[in-house]
């Protein structure tokens, strides 16, 4: 009979401690997207799919290409990282809030000048979308997914 | 008018009197069988009595009689049930346990849910929405710039909206 509560008591622990470190392990995508109108454009990227609706209607344009993306396990959330194209990069550092979400600075550099700075709390199941210049007949576009 | 087994049957009960007694005697075609067989039932009679006959009980006996019959009955009801206890074999998951167990799981389950998934209060503001605390350009590279923030609420996007960037050539656009 004891080994049995034990037994009972270890899952219950065990479970406990892996939602717990499941919840605490989570991925940032973060990319630099190019935006324009083609004739034919080309299939929306993978890590867009879910969003590919909300940025056609939002900025009027038929394709979306990344230039630049990284993706990064938060551990400790507390990281920084860095989505880079060849002309732009997009520095971001994290600080751990409150359950569910992280408290980013971002900067946006275009090779060594700061176009845009801003604070933000990303939430799990909210992306963050950002308006960025003009490039040509395009439109650079800022994405911040928690995965 | 009696018939000739109520008459036998009188007779040989010795019941028979009188001119009764006379007629019917009188009818049999054989009385010495007869006789012989009233006296066999006679013999058999005496033999019941004795051995058959109710035995009268005191009062003390009569209670101790009714009590020895309530205890046989009980004890007749219970038996099978401990019978069927004894030859199971005795095992930790009874029912009741394994429903106890169950709902103390459940109730454990529902309680860490409760704690690892409660939304943490954040000024009224919902902890599921990417919030935006500021924002801002530099003035000297883009001094046209605007600013503005909202939230579509068909996949909860938080959308961040600057206006007045300088423009860059196309070529900008490489990876």
């Amino acid at each position: 009979m004891r080994a049995r509560l034990l037994v009972f008591t270890a899952a219950v622990m065990l479970s406990f401690i892996s939602s717990t470190l499941a919840q605490g392990m989570e991925t940032v995508w973060s990319g630099l997207v190019m935006a324009n109108n083609v004739p034919e454009p080309t299939p929306i990227p993978a890590e867009l799919n879910r969003l590919e609706g909300t940025l056609k209607q939002l900025f009027g344009y038929n394709q979306f290409q990344v230039i630049g993306q990284s993706r990064q396990t938060l551990k400790n959330g507390e990281e920084d990282w860095l989505a880079a194209s060849k002309y732009f990069s997009l520095h971001v550092a994290s600080k751990a809030a409150a359950k569910s979400s992280y408290l980013l600075n971002l900067q946006l550099f275009q090779q060594e000048k700061l176009l845009l700075e801003t604070d933000a709390k990303l939430s799990k199941s909210s992306p963050l979308v950002i308006k960025g210049p003009q490039v040509g007949d395009g439109l650079l576009v800022l994405l911040l997914v928690v995965e | 008018m009696k018939t000739f087994e109520e008459n036998w049957t009188a007779w040989l009960d010795g019941k028979l009197t009188g001119k009764e007694l006379v007629e019917f005697e009188a009818s049999l075609p054989d009385k010495g069988a007869a006789e012989l067989e009233k006296g066999d039932a006679q013999k058999l009679r005496v033999f019941l009595k004795e051995q058959l006959g109710e035995h009268a009980m005191a009062n003390q006996e009569f209670f101790h009689h009714q009590l020895r019959q309530q205890i046989e009955s009980d004890s007749v009801q219970t038996a099978p049930v401990e019978s069927v206890k004894t030859s199971a074999p005795e095992s930790w998951w009874t029912i009741r346990r394994l429903l106890w167990t169950g709902a103390t799981s459940l109730a454990v389950f529902a309680v860490c849910t409760f704690f690892i998934m409660r939304p943490t209060p954040n000024g009224g503001q919902s902890t599921y929405l990417t919030q935006i605390i500021n924002a801002r350009v530099d003035p000297a590279v883009s001094p046209n710039a605007t600013i503005s923030m909202f939230e579509t609420k068909e996949d909860k996007v938080t959308v961040l909206w600057v206006e007045g960037l300088q423009t860059l050539p196309s070529e900008y656009a490489a990876k």
